[in-house]
């Protein structure tokens, strides 16, 4: 059986090690893994279809930014947000894209720990969608404030004016930490993981203008078995800094609405399902961009059908896991005896807003119980849907948490409701801009398969790699070890 | 070493010697900064001076704080100062003038606060006997109205276009005519005034009917007391003004007359009514209410019984002879024949034999008041009964009528119209007033007014009847000019200028005075000299007091003149045909007649019951509705006659049955100067219906054909985002249901007798524990709030009064419309019970200054942080805007600032800002703050004169205000203070103290007394222990969870 067949037949997806194929499939070598990889950066032809994409991104994002101009100029009030909901769709759309930003350093920092050899072929891909994403989530806490000009006050600067530092007690401010962090971490993370792929792009360079600019970038990487050493050892430690990071970041922003005192957000159960959630809407927007990019890229043999069904297994788990949760509040919420946070939840499912509620739930815990189904796991159209869904699904868990919990608290007089105005609708809209903007620019000037990992992973770089059934068996034992 | 030339100067010894090294050194242009003459190991040293140096750059901004005066936010500009300082004023502190705020003809005595010669806030004057130091929503929102920006600012010529004119044309030319008038004694002069009681306009007058002996003088008033006066006058044979004295009455019976809201007096008989309704009193009195529309009397009454405006009559009626026939009350011979049918008439109402129980079980000690909207007959039977249970001269006493031989408003309107419309009149002066909008419309007076040769308008505005006048002029404010005027009671009230006037503004007295006088006199002369002709003692002491003391009518119980039969035409009332439906105009909560529709403060105020702002609606109890198939603003055409009048829907449970309440006043917009405004969202909306008001039956329509028009549109509330009542919604209804009766304790009275410390144990949760060492605030001030929800009527003079002391910014109807008004503090309402007739409860809300505030926890940024004396404290300028201690608040107090509510507020209106409360920007959160720059005025000088404080010495802008006395504030460590032992109080409870947010703030519970073993039960009986197994929810410590009791 060669791997070309396997490939054609599509049952690279199978758990039983003696028959499962190697991780990349058809008749690549280095050269060709590189070549292909590099093909994309290097073509002086940009695909129409990119530019396509990237005209209407960054159109889009431009609207985000006249949205953000027309905020600041006018006031907060051009949102929906009123007296009882004090946040609306910013800080939804905060926690959806934070949410979004947890797949790509759980790829490559938690699976990276365990040994997971199969992420190499998606973990550049889904880091840069978590920077991305992060970038995205970064914008809305820091335009949602009353008084822009002053959101400086939230860092602890010290400072003559200000004579005092911010209110360590407040979960806003652990989450300027947190977040904080956890994009710095994540970018060094990326960046390292670029540096000896940016080499092969400067040494591969053609014009001046390439290799000085990736050869800046490169730091000067020469492949050198110090370097690679060095190179091993850091990525190892930023690895082990990340994996903690991906767990705390949800969770302390978690802490925004677990700390508060508001029944249906006053509850411990938030940071594991929060984090949960992430990983499943994160792990969905991965699957999503993959699924497009690899068919646009032609790079089915290097992100398999084996990645994306370990990736909707990963769905599955977690949307179990987050339906789990929404149980289990509705379990607390009755067993609790609060009669305000029991209200609180049949409000979120029966009140005005239940629409949101169902549509949460549908999304969430029914659409990815499909995945038990081998045959819609490793379906691309299956998985395209079930992706979208996945990610309207969660953004409208924050919506149902943000909104419906505010919009009736305690005090029945001052209930309300909050509608989104044409601005915050524009908003939303334009942070997917944002994002896809930032995303196409990265496609086509830096690699999107991370091209030194995978060839770590190849057959070819095993002993006995000119005898393919005796790699074969050489992987067959060292997965069997691990 | 080489010679040394004696002139030569040199640098050093290295230069001197001209050595090798420093010949390298100098021809080396950069020598110091050569890396290689850093010192060795210079790697490690370069680290360690970066880091020091970005440390120490840190450790730079630790200086001390001086005022540095290069920091760039604020432009500089510089102030003028008085060159000399006016005698007897400090600078930057506010003095208090007596004054008096006048409206349909009855003085609202004030006083006037003002900071360096402008008044920012008006509070009741406490030395005079009308007010005590309560004052209404209007005459607090006075003020605004005199800075109001679309006031008119001179006189000006109405005829083919505005065009303005001095003063002195306008005189030249009243002169003229009023010369050509004497001729023939006045024959074709007329004036039409608004009502009032002033003395001095009264002698200006005087001297004009002695000028022109046969000029006609009217007086109108859309809003009205004249049916009392007819009534009066059947009854006693001349009109009479009923005094209540509600602090001595026990069953108080009220045939649809608002005493508490609409009445004139209402601050006074709100405090006496709170005194009288006091549980742990002696006796506590009863109050029913029989009426269509839901008055704040109404909402307030133990047994409230809605039926149609002209049921009150029968139902009257029948009262009387049920009095009669089962109490053998002694009522007048002449009434005998129709008691009988009037007992038939009334039979269908079972409540009637209950009230008339209640009435003869209180003879001496009831009262009976019927309000303007019913008419004379129930007066006059209403005095009869008074006279009859021995109530006159207790619980009611009765004054002369001051103006006894004027003419009835409607009369009057009518017949000037007729003469104007017939041409007789040939000069007209409008003395206030804007009749054009508000008289009847089957009068027909904007259509009359321009056959008048010489017509002019004295007003504020150039309004809908100064646009059809010849001429229009300038009215002063009140608090720009001298006048007078007389209370409810009777007693002398003077008005003094607390302003330069703004504008070229004159009194009505002025005016006149001026017109007769050929020279500008001014008020003071007019006032000083009545007051001097008067012999009515001390003028100082008098304008200083701000009235005259012991110049009240007279009172006295006068004997029934025995003249008036009434027969069963009185009583007689059919309801509505099918398909119809009774119609009551209203004067509006906010707006009263119209007078204050550019007014922004009473704009945005929520109305007391329907929580409706910037417009009016017709009122339509559910049932009805639903029978008209029309819903929350659905819009309805009201046909009767030839009149019909478009309005939308408010729901309003408790309105009587297939009758709808028409408030008036709304509907307006006559100049571009308001339409500006409008655009703005700062002018109101709303519905005139004065067009469907005849004069014959001024407040009712009989019968009015109700028809859907498919059109809908947008009413604005502060509360209930949903329809009626509160949801629309059956799962929220019910949560709600479950929660109201621990946010808002009540009991009955026999309950309360019963079960003292009811409200205590409507909550039961652990016991309270902290995670950590609390402050302790058993040291120094610990300010405390309480609020007597058995006291409260919901009138909201408290929102005015917070939203004057904090510079509280409206917003308009569309922000209003998002949720965002700024007030700081609300009165919530809440029905219970029957939807056809649900108890009402008024619930004032503002900041509870928790202990463990959860605002503070979660601002990033320490913006609200606690004081040391207990106040969770506001710091504006650190706000950066999360609004997360907004949504952290369990009691929904905060205001957030959406936009920049200051930025286009006219130049004119700032003069209202209170200089001690900052101004917010747009971007920060805003609350209450127990008024804390009144406690500094008050702690700060106390300090200095190392005393205490004083219990009652500081006193909140809404407790000031308040007429029932509902709202304490106060040292809760000082043992003796009323704060104190009104949290210690029996009743005393603290919403959502389970949380453990430990609020500053308790209620003291509700308790209702509707009798006829009409009690609730409570939650725990007599035998309920003291094993509650933690605390309760009014005493101190905490879970976040809360157990139902």
């Amino acid at each position: 059986m060669t791997t070309m067949s396997l490939a054609n037949s599509l049952t690279d997806t199978s758990e039983d090690v003696r028959t499962r194929p190697p991780l990349i499939l058809g008749d690549n070598d280095f050269a060709s893994v590189t070549e292909k990889v590099c093909r994309v950066v290097e073509t002086s032809k940009t695909p129409k279809a990119w530019w396509a994409l990237f005209g209407l991104s960054a159109t889009v994002m431009t609207m985000l930014l006249a949205m953000i101009g027309y905020l600041f100029y006018t006031g907060v009030g051009v949102w929906g947000v009123n007296n009882p909901v004090g946040w609306g769709f910013a800080i939804v759309n905060f926690v959806f894209w934070v949410g979004i930003g947890h797949a790509g350093t759980l790829i490559s920092a938690i699976l990276y720990l365990f040994r997971q050899n199969w992420r190499t072929g998606i973990n550049r891909f889904a880091e840069a969608m978590t920077i991305f994403a992060v970038i995205c989530a970064l914008v809305f806490p820091g335009i949602h404030v009353g008084r822009v000009w002053m959101v400086w006050f939230l860092f602890p600067i010290p400072d003559q004016q200000l004579w005092m530092w911010p209110n360590f007690r407040s979960p806003l401010l652990w989450d300027v930490f947190a977040v904080g962090t956890y994009f710095t971490v994540s970018l060094l993370f990326w960046y390292m993981g670029l540096i000896p792929d940016i080499a092969t792009l400067r040494d591969r360079a053609k014009t001046k203008l390439r290799e000085t600019a990736y050869g800046v970038f490169a730091l000067g990487w020469r492949g050198s078995n110090r370097h690679w050493q060095r190179y091993e050892r850091a990525y190892l430690i930023l690895a082990a800094l990340a994996t903690p990071l991906v767990l705390s970041v949800h969770s302390v922003v978690s802490f925004d609405f677990a700390v508060a005192q508001l029944p249906g957000w006053h509850t411990t159960i938030f940071p594991p399902y929060f984090v949960a959630g992430a990983i499943f809407s994160g792990f969905a927007m991965v699957v999503f961009l993959a699924v497009i990019a690899r068919s646009i890229y032609g790079l089915q043999e290097i992100i398999t059908m084996r990645h994306l069904e370990n990736m909707n297994k990963i769905i599955l788990a977690t949307g179990s896991m987050v339906g789990y949760a929404y149980a289990m509040e509705f379990f607390i919420a009755w067993y609790g005896g609060n009669p305000y946070e029991s209200f609180a939840f049949q409000n979120r499912a029966f009140g005005p807003y239940w629409w949101a509620y169902w549509i949460m739930v549908s999304c969430n815990v029914i659409s990815p119980q499909l995945y038990w189904f081998k045959k819609i796991r490793t379906s691309i159209p299956a998985m395209l849907v079930i992706a979208f869904f996945v990610n309207v699904g969660m953004w409208f868990e924050r919506f149902v948490i943000t909104v419906t919990s505010l919009a009736a608290d305690f005090l029945p007089s001052a209930w309300g409701m909050y509608w989104p105005t044409w601005v915050d609708i524009l908003t939303l809209v334009g942070s997917f801009g944002l994002f896809f903007t930032l995303f196409l620019l990265f496609i086509r000037w830096l690699p999107m398969v991370a091209m030194a990992e995978i060839k770590a992973i190849m057959p070819q770089a095993h002993a006995h790699s000119h005898d393919p059934h005796a790699e074969r068996e050489h992987r067959v034992l060292a997965e069997a070890v691990r | 070493m080489p010679p040394v030339d004696p002139k030569t100067y040199w640098r050093s010894l290295e230069e001197l010697g001209d050595t090798e090294a420093f010949r390298r050194h100098e021809d080396n242009e950069f020598a110091e900064l050569l890396p290689e003459d850093l010192p060795a190991g210079s790697r490690r040293r370069f680290l360690q001076l970066m880091g020091a140096s970005l440390a120490l750059a840190g450790v730079s901004g630790c200086v001390p704080h001086p005022n540095n005066p290069t920091w760039p936010r604020w432009p500089k500009t510089k102030i003028l100062p008085h060159a000399y300082r006016p005698d007897g004023t400090d600078p930057g502190k506010p003095q208090y003038y007596a004054t008096t705020f006048e409206m349909n003809g009855v003085a609202k005595p004030v006083l006037a606060k003002s900071y360096d010669g402008r008044p920012i806030k008006i509070e009741g004057n406490p030395e005079h006997p009308a007010s005590r130091g309560g004052a209404d929503a209007f005459a607090q929102a006075s003020v605004l109205g005199m800075y109001d920006p679309t006031r008119s600012t001179g006189p000006a010529r109405m005829s083919g276009g505005e065009t303005a004119a001095p003063w002195s044309d306008f005189l030249g030319d009243a002169r003229q005519v009023l010369r050509v008038a004497e001729r023939n004694g006045g024959e074709n002069l007329r004036i039409l005034a608004e009502a009032s009681s002033s003395p001095s306009l009264a002698r200006v007058r005087a001297e004009w009917q002695q000028r022109f002996p046969r000029m006609k003088w009217y007086e109108w008033e859309p809003v009205s007391r004249d049916a009392e006066r007819d009534g009066t006058r059947l009854a006693f044979g001349r009109p009479m003004r009923p005094l209540y004295a509600l602090d001595r009455a026990q069953v108080i019976v009220s045939l649809e007359d608002d005493f508490l809201g609409e009445h004139p007096n209402a601050m006074v008989h709100t405090r006496d009514f709170a005194h009288a309704r006091n549980p742990d009193g002696a006796h506590m009195c009863r109050l029913f209410a029989v009426e269509s529309f839901f008055s704040l009397t109404g909402s307030n009454a133990d047994s409230r019984h809605p039926v149609p405006s002209g049921a009150v009559t029968q139902v009257a009626f029948a009262v009387a002879a049920a009095l009669a026939n089962e109490h053998h009350v002694e009522l007048p011979a002449e009434l005998s024949p129709v008691l009988s049918a009037a007992a038939q008439h009334g039979a269908h109402h079972p409540f009637v034999s209950r009230l008339a129980e209640e009435l003869a079980g209180a003879r001496g000690q009831g009262l009976i008041c019927a309000g303007p909207s019913q008419p004379a007959s129930v007066h006059a039977l209403v005095a009869a009964l008074n006279v009859a249970l021995g109530n006159a001269g207790t619980t009611v006493s009765y004054a002369a009528d001051p103006a006894g031989d004027r003419a009835g408003h409607v009369a009057s309107i009518r017949e000037l119209a007729r003469d104007m419309g017939a041409g007789q009149v040939k000069a007209l002066f409008l003395l206030g007033g804007n009749p054009v909008f508000d008289a009847p419309a089957d009068v027909e007076f904007g259509d009359a007014l321009p056959h008048v040769e010489f017509s002019a308008h004295l007003s504020p505005y150039r309004d809908e009847t100064s646009q059809k006048c010849k001429w229009h002029l300038p009215r002063a404010h009140t608090f720009e000019a001298w006048s007078d005027s007389r209370s409810w009671d009777g007693t002398w009230t003077f008005a003094q200028p607390i302003i330069e006037p703004l504008y070229e503004g004159r009194t009505p007295a002025e005016l006149l005075a001026s017109l007769a006088a050929d020279r500008a006199v001014t008020g003071r002369e007019l006032v000083e000299a009545t007051f001097t002709a008067a012999g009515a003692g001390n003028w100082r002491a008098s304008v200083h007091d701000g009235f005259v003391k012991g110049s009240a009518y007279a009172t006295s119980v006068p004997a029934l003149a025995g003249s008036w039969r009434p027969t069963t035409a009185d009583f007689t009332w059919t309801e509505p045909s099918a398909g119809a439906c009774e119609v009551v105009f209203r004067p509006d909560a906010k707006i009263w007649d119209g007078r204050f529709y550019s007014n922004p403060w009473l704009q945005e105020l929520p109305d007391p019951m329907t929580k409706l702002t910037w417009d009016n609606a017709a009122l339509v109890d559910p049932a009805t509705a639903r029978d008209l198939g029309v819903g929350m603003g659905d819009m309805i055409r009201l046909t009767a006659g030839n009149h019909t009048v478009d309005v939308p829907v408010y729901l309003m449970p408790g309105q009587a049955r297939r009758s709808i309440a028409l408030p008036l006043g709304y509907g307006r917009g006559f100049s571009r100067r308001m339409s500006e405004r409008g655009r703005e969202g700062k002018q109101g909306g709303g519905f005139d219906v004065y067009p469907f008001r005849g004069s014959e039956t001024p407040w009712r329509v009989a019968s009015a054909t109700v028809a859907r028009t498919g059109g809908h549109y947008a009413l604005v509330t502060t509360q209930d985002h949903h329809a009626i009542p509160n949801v629309d919604n059956a799962m929220q209804a019910s949560g709600q249901a479950q929660r109201l009766p621990e946010l808002y304790r009540e009991a009955s009275l026999e309950d309360y007798k019963h079960h003292p410390e009811f409200a205590k144990h409507k909550v039961h949760h652990p016991p309270l524990v902290s995670l950590w060492t609390e402050h302790d605030y058993e040291t120094g001030h610990k300010w405390g709030m309480a609020i007597d929800l058995s006291a409260c009527t919901g009138c909201s003079a408290c929102v005015i009064a917070c939203q004057a002391e904090n510079n509280i910014q409206p917003v308009g109807k569309k922000e209003v419309s998002h949720g965002r008004e700024m007030h700081w503090i609300r009165v919530d309402r809440y029905f219970s019970g029957d939807i056809e007739n649900p108890k009402v409860a008024h619930q004032p809300i503002t900041c509870h200054q928790c202990e463990n505030a959860p605002c503070e926890q979660v601002c990033p940024v320490a913006a609200t942080i606690h004081s040391a004396e207990g106040l969770n404290d506001m710091v504006y300028n650190r706000c950066v805007g999360t609004r997360y201690c907004s949504n952290n608040c369990p009691y929904k107090v905060r205001r957030f600032n959406y936009f920049n509510n200051t930025r286009h507020l006219p130049a004119v209106m700032k003069m209202a800002q209170n200089p001690d409360v900052t101004v917010r920007s747009r971007g920060v959160m805003e609350k209450c703050t127990y008024c804390v720059q009144r406690i500094k005025a008050v702690t700060i000088p106390a300090r200095n004169d190392r005393r205490a404080v004083r219990d009652g010495e500081i006193v909140p802008a809404c407790a000031q205000s308040c007429p029932a006395e509902a709202i304490v504030f106060g040292d809760l460590n000082d043992p003796k203070s009323r704060v104190r032992k009104a949290h210690d109080h029996d009743r005393a409870y603290a919403m959502l103290a389970e949380l453990n947010v430990k609020p500053r703030t308790r209620f003291l519970a509700k308790v209702r007394n509707p009798g006829g073993g009409a009690g609730h039960g409570v939650d725990h009986g007599n035998d309920h222990g003291a094993d509650h197994g933690g605390g309760h929810a009014a005493s101190t410590a905490a879970a976040s969870t809360g157990v139902n009791g």
